[in-house]
C-alpha cells in the first residue's frame, strides 16, 4: 500500500467534517437536513479511519518499518524548510488504532446522546473536526504539524465544552480550558523554538531531531524538555494546570468521554513519548515528570472521594490516571505508560458513557446522593460500569490492573520507592472513590420511584458492551511474563528503555499482591460506608478537601485577580489618563488644525496670489543665501 | 543722450504703473496703464525692436487696452459697485517688502553676466525683415497655434457674453 | 553707466513687482486683470532686452507671441467680467469665491 494513504487518515475526518459543517449550515438556513444524513458521515470517517490505520498496523506487524509521507513543502524559509508530512511508526499507529476505534464507539454512542439536540449536525462537526486534529497530532512528522493538531483539539475542546452555549457558566468553562491550554501551548511554543534554533537546521522532524538533537548541550536540552512538559501538563491536565478539566464536564457526556478522557488529554503523554529521544538524554526532567504525575494522581484521588457529581469524579479519577502515566513515561518507561493510555481510554469512556447513560436516564441528575437503585432499573448500564470500575481500581483480570500493575512496577524498580508508595495509596483511594461512585448510584435508595426513567436507546447501550468487552481484554495484550503471558505491548513498541526487568520475580509477586490488597481495601471502606446508602438528605458537604483544596480560590486571588486589577489598572488609569488623552488630544489637534487650515482654501484669488508671494519670498531668500 | 531717453521712459512707465494700481476709478487705472505701454514702447525701440515697437502700440494699445476702456464704459461702473478697499497701501508695502528677495535674487543673477553696451544696433538687426525670416523660419508652428488660440478664445467669448436665457 | 542689460532688468522687475503688488492688493477685478497685463508686459520687456544683449532675433518672436496670447486672453477675461458683473453688479474679485461652492448657480 502506499504511503499518501497516512494523509487520508487524518483527511478523511477533515473532510466529513466540512461536509457535516456545510451541510448543518444549511440545515439552520435553508432547509433542515435529517439526523441521520449527519450520523452517516459523522460515524463513518472514524471507522474509515480505523480501517485505514488497521491496515497499516498490518503491515507493520513483524518488521520495524516506518512509514513516512510528505505531502508538498509547507514552508520554505530561506534553508528552514518544513514539509507537510505525516509519520507512522509503531507507537502513532497504535494511537491512531485505539483513538479511531473508541472515538468511532463514543460517535456511535454520541449520535443516541444527543439524539433530541437542535445542533445535532453541528455536534458532529466539531466532534469529527476534533478526531481530526487528533490524528494529525498523532501522525505528524514533526513538532510543527503535531503542534497543528495540537492546536486543532485544543479549539474543537473549546468549542465542545462550550457546546451549551446558552448558559454563560459553560461558556467560561470552555474559556478555563483554552486558556489554561495555552499557558501549556507557550511552552511548547518555547521548547519548539529552541530546539528550532538548535537543532532545526538539518530538517525539522522526529527522525532527523533524533539526531541532532545528541549534539545540543544538556541545559539546553533540559529547557527543551521542561517546557515540552509545560505543555503536556496543560493538556494532560497535571498540577499547576489542572483547574479547566473539571470544569470541562459542561460539554455533553461523549465530549467528556471523548475527549476529557480517552484522547486529548493523553496527548501529554504522547508528547512525552514521541519525544522520548530528547527525554532519555535528560533523565532528571524525566524524575520531575514522575513526581509531578505522582503529586497529581495523589492530589486528583483525594479531591475525587468527596466530590458529589458523578461526571466531575470521573474528571478527577482522569486527571489521576493520567498522573499514573506521567510517572511511567517520566520514569522511562514510555512502554507502559501507552499501555495505561491505552487501557484507560477503554474503561474511562466506558465509566463517562455509563455515566451518561445514568445521567440521560435521570432527566440529566448529576448529583449522585440524588440517584440510586440504579441496578435493577438499568442492569446493562451497571454490569459494565461495574467492569469498567473493576478495572480502573485494578482487579485482575480487568484492563486496568496489568497496566496499573506495570506503572507501579516500574516506579518501584527505579529505585523511586516514594512514587510507589504514592500510586499505591492512589490506588487505594481510586478503587475507594469509584465504589463508593458505583455503591451510590446503583445501590442506593435515594432514587425517588416515581419518575419515570427517560428510554436509553440502542446506540447508546451498544457501545456500552463493547467497550466492556474491551475493558476485560484489553489488559491481556500486556500481561507480565510472570504470569506466563507475553507482553506484547512492550515487544510492539519495541526497544525502549524498560527498567521493569531489573526485579527479580519474586518481588514482581509481592507487588502485584499488594496493588490486589490495595484495591480490595479501597473496595471494602467504600462497602462498609456506602452500601445499601440510603440517605434521605442529600448530604451537605464542607472542609478542605470538597473545596478542592482551594485551588481554584487561589488561582483566583493570586493571578485571575492580580491580572484583573492590573486590568482595571491599565484600562481606567493608563488607558484613561494617558493613552486616550494623547489620542483624543491628536485627534482633536488635527480636527483644529484641520479647521485652520481650511480657512486657507476660500477660493480668493487674491489671498492664494498672496501664498505665493510668501512662497516665492521664502524660495528666494533661502536662494540668495545658498547661491552666494 | 540714450541714458536720458532711458530714464525719462522709465519714469514715465514706473509713475503709470504706481497710478494704475492706485487709483481707485477704473478708467483712471486704464488710462494710466495706456500710459506704461506706451513708454515701455519706446523702450522697445531703444532695444533695436522696431517691430515690438509698433506691435505694442497698435495691438496693446490701440487694440487691447482700448477694448478694455470700451467695455469699462460700456458696463457704466458706479461708485458704488465699486469694491471698497480699506487695506490697499498696507497689503501693497507687505506685498513690496516681501517681493524683495525675489528682486534681489533675479537682479543679482543678472548681474553675473558680463557688461555689455546696449546702443541701438545698425540695420542689420532687429528690421522687419529679420523678424519676419525668424518667425516663419524657426517658429512657424507656433505661429499657427496661436491662431488656434486666438479662434478658441474668440469662440470662448462670444459663448460667455451672448445674452443669457431668462430662466438661466 | 546707465544704458546697461541690468538698467533694463530692474526697470522690468519694478514693473514686474508693482504688477504683483496689484494683483495681491486690488480687489477691483479690472485692476487685476491690468496688473497681469503689466506683469506680462515687464516680462516682455526681459525677453526684448536679453534678445538684445545676445543679439537674437528669438526673444522678440516669443515677445510677439505673447502679445497674442495676451489678446487673447483680454477677449476671455473681459467676456467673463461681463458675464460676472451682470450677475452680481460688483467688481469685487472677492465675491466670485462663490464660484467655490457647489450650488454657486442662483
Amino acid at each position: 500500500m502506499s504511503n499518501f494513504l497516512l494523509a487520508w487518515i487524518v483527511l478523511i475526518p477533515f473532510i466529513s467534517s466540512f461536509i457535516i459543517g456545510v451541510m448543518y449550515l444549511y440545515s439552520i438556513k435553508v432547509a433542515r437536513v435529517p439526523n441521520f444524513v449527519f450520523s452517516l458521515f459523522g460515524l463513518s470517517a472514524p471507522l474509515l479511519s480505523f480501517l485505514l490505520g488497521f491496515s497499516f498496523f498490518l503491515q507493520m506487524i513483524g518488521n520495524d518499518e516506518i512509514f513516512l509521507y510528505k505531502a508538498y513543502r509547507w514552508l520554505e524559509i530561506d534553508g528552514y524548510d518544513i514539509d507537510m508530512g505525516f509519520m507512522a511508526d509503531k507507537l502513532s499507529i497504535f494511537m491512531v488504532l485505539f483513538i479511531t476505534f473508541v472515538g468511532w464507539l463514543i460517535h456511535i454512542y454520541a449520535s443516541g446522546y444527543m439524539k433530541d439536540d437542535k445542533g445535532y449536525g453541528k455536534f458532529f462537526f466539531y466532534f469529527n473536526f476534533f478526531l481530526a486534529s487528533m490524528l494529525l497530532l498523532v501522525l505528524g512528522h514533526g513538532p510543527i504539524i503535531m503542534f497543528m493538531g495540537w492546536e486543532g483539539v485544543g479549539f474543537s475542546s473549546y468549542l465542545l465544552i462550550s457546546y451549551y452555549y446558552e448558559d454563560g457558566e459553560n461558556v467560561k468553562a470552555g474559556n478555563k480550558a483554552f486558556i489554561a491550554n495555552r499557558v501549556g501551548d507557550f511552552g511548547f511554543i518555547v521548547a519548539m523554538v529552541t530546539m528550532f534554533y538548535y537543532a532545526g537546521s538539518n530538517g525539522f522532524d522526529f527522525l532527523n531531531l533524533k539526531e541532532s538533537l545528541l549534539s545540543v548541550p544538556v541545559p539546553v536540552l533540559t529547557f527543551i524538555g521542561f517546557s515540552l512538559f509545560v505543555g503536556a501538563i496543560g493538556k494532560s491536565a497535571q498540577i499547576p494546570l489542572f483547574v479547566w478539566l473539571p470544569d470541562a464536564m459542561a460539554g455533553p457526556t461523549p465530549v467528556s468521554a471523548l475527549i476529557h478522557a480517552a484522547t486529548m488529554v493523553t496527548a501529554g503523554v504522547y508528547m512525552v513519548a514521541r519525544f522520548h529521544f530528547l527525554y532519555d538524554l535528560i533523565p532528571h526532567v524525566g524524575l520531575f515528570i514522575a513526581y509531578v504525575g505522582a503529586i497529581s494522581a495523589l492530589f486528583a484521588a483525594i479531591i475525587a472521594t468527596k466530590q458529589t457529581d458523578i461526571k466531575k469524579i470521573l474528571a478527577y479519577s482522569t486527571m489521576s490516571q493520567l498522573g499514573y502515566m506521567f510517572i511511567a513515561v517520566g520514569l522511562g518507561g514510555y512502554s507502559v505508560g501507552i499501555f495505561h493510555v491505552f487501557t484507560h481510554a477503554f474503561f474511562k469512556a466506558l465509566l463517562f458513557m455509563g455515566a451518561g447513560a445514568v445521567i440521560v436516564a435521570l432527566h440529566h441528575e448529576q448529583n449522585i446522593f440524588k440517584m440510586g437503585g440504579m441496578k435493577k432499573k438499568t442492569p446493562l448500564v451497571y454490569f459494565t460500569m461495574l467492569i469498567a470500575t473493576l478495572a480502573i481500581s485494578g482487579i485482575p483480570p480487568f484492563a486496568g490492573f496489568f497496566s496499573k500493575d506495570e506503572i507501579l512496577l516500574t516506579a518501584f524498580s527505579s529505585g523511586e520507592y516514594l512514587l510507589w508508595i504514592i500510586g499505591v495509596f492512589t490506588a487505594i483511594l481510586t478503587a475507594y472513590y469509584m465504589f463508593r461512585l458505583l455503591f451510590v448510584v446503583f445501590y442506593g435508595k435515594n432514587y425517588k420511584e416515581d419518575k419515570k426513567l427517560h428510554f436509553l436507546p440502542k446506540s447508546m447501550t451498544t457501545p456500552l458492551v463493547i467497550l466492556a468487552i474491551g475493558s476485560i481484554l484489553a489488559g491481556f495484550i500486556g500481561i507480565p511474563e510472570l504470569l506466563g503471558g507475553e507482553n506484547l505491548i512492550g515487544s510492539w513498541l519495541g526497544n525502549w528503555k524498560n527498567s521493569s526487568l531489573h526485579v527479580t520475580h519474586s518481588t514482581e509477586i509481592i507487588l502485584m499482591v499488594i496493588n490486589i490488597f490495595a484495591a480490595l481495601l479501597g473496595i471494602f471502606i467504600a462497602y462498609k460506608k456506602f452500601y445499601m446508602y440510603d440517605m434521605k438528605e442529600v448530604p451537605i458537604f464542607t472542609g478542605i478537601v470538597w473545596n478542592k483544596f482551594y485551588i481554584d480560590e487561589i488561582y483566583d486571588t493570586l493571578i485571575v485577580h492580580k491580572i484583573k486589577q492590573l486590568s482595571i489598572f491599565i484600562s481606567y488609569k493608563i488607558d484613561v489618563h494617558f493613552i486616550d488623552k494623547i489620542v483624543m488630544g491628536l485627534s482633536r489637534g488635527f480636527i483644529r488644525s484641520g479647521h485652520y487650515i481650511a480657512k486657507m482654501q476660500n477660493a480668493n484669488t487674491r489671498f492664494y496670489a498672496f501664498t505665493m508671494l510668501i512662497g516665492i519670498s521664502v524660495i528666494s531668500t533661502y536662494l540668495i543665501m545658498v547661491l552666494r | 543722450m540714450i541714458d536720458i531717453i532711458f530714464i525719462v521712459l522709465s519714469i514715465i512707465a514706473i509713475s503709470g504703473a504706481m497710478g494704475m494700481i492706485l487709483f481707485s476709478q477704473t478708467i483712471y487705472s486704464a488710462l494710466s496703464l495706456i500710459v506704461t505701454i506706451l513708454a515701455l514702447a519706446g523702450v522697445f525701440a531703444l532695444l533695436s525692436a522696431p517691430f515690438l515697437f509698433m506691435v505694442q502700440i497698435i495691438i496693446y494699445a490701440g487694440a487691447i487696452i482700448t477694448l478694455l476702456l470700451f467695455i469699462i464704459m460700456f458696463l457704466n461702473i458706479k461708485d458704488d459697485n465699486l469694491p471698497s478697499e480699506p487695506n490697499k497701501m498696507t497689503t501693497i508695502f507687505i506685498g513690496a517688502a516681501l517681493l524683495l528677495p525675489f528682486n534681489i535674487l533675479v537682479l543679482k543673477a543678472f548681474y553675473t553676466l558680463p557688461s555689455k553696451p546696449m546702443h541701438i544696433l545698425g540695420k542689420d538687426f532687429g528690421s522687419i525683415n529679420d523678424f519676419g525670416m525668424e518667425l516663419f523660419r524657426s517658429w512657424l508652428v507656433p505661429f499657427e497655434l496661436i491662431s488656434m488660440l486666438l479662434l478658441a478664445a474668440l469662440i470662448g467669448a462670444v459663448v460667455y457674453a451672448r445674452k443669457e436665457k431668462a430662466n438661466d | 553707466m546707465i544704458d546697461s542689460l541690468l538698467a533694463y532688468i530692474t526697470l522690468a522687475m519694478i514693473l514686474f513687482s508693482i504688477g504683483f503688488l496689484g494683483v495681491v492688493s486690488r480687489k477691483n477685478i479690472f485692476v487685476i486683470y491690468m496688473s497681469i497685463e503689466l506683469m506680462l508686459n515687464a516680462i516682455n520687456l526681459i525677453f526684448v532686452s536679453l534678445g538684445r544683449y545676445y543679439e537674437s532675433m528669438q526673444p522678440q518672436v516669443i515677445a510677439m507671441i505673447i502679445i497674442a496670447i495676451a489678446a487673447a486672453e483680454a477677449a476671455v477675461f473681459l467676456s467673463l467680467i461681463v458675464v460676472l458683473y451682470r450677475r452680481k453688479k460688483s467688481l469685487n474679485s472677492d465675491i466670485f469665491t462663490i464660484l467655490s461652492q457647489k450650488d454657486s448657480h442662483e
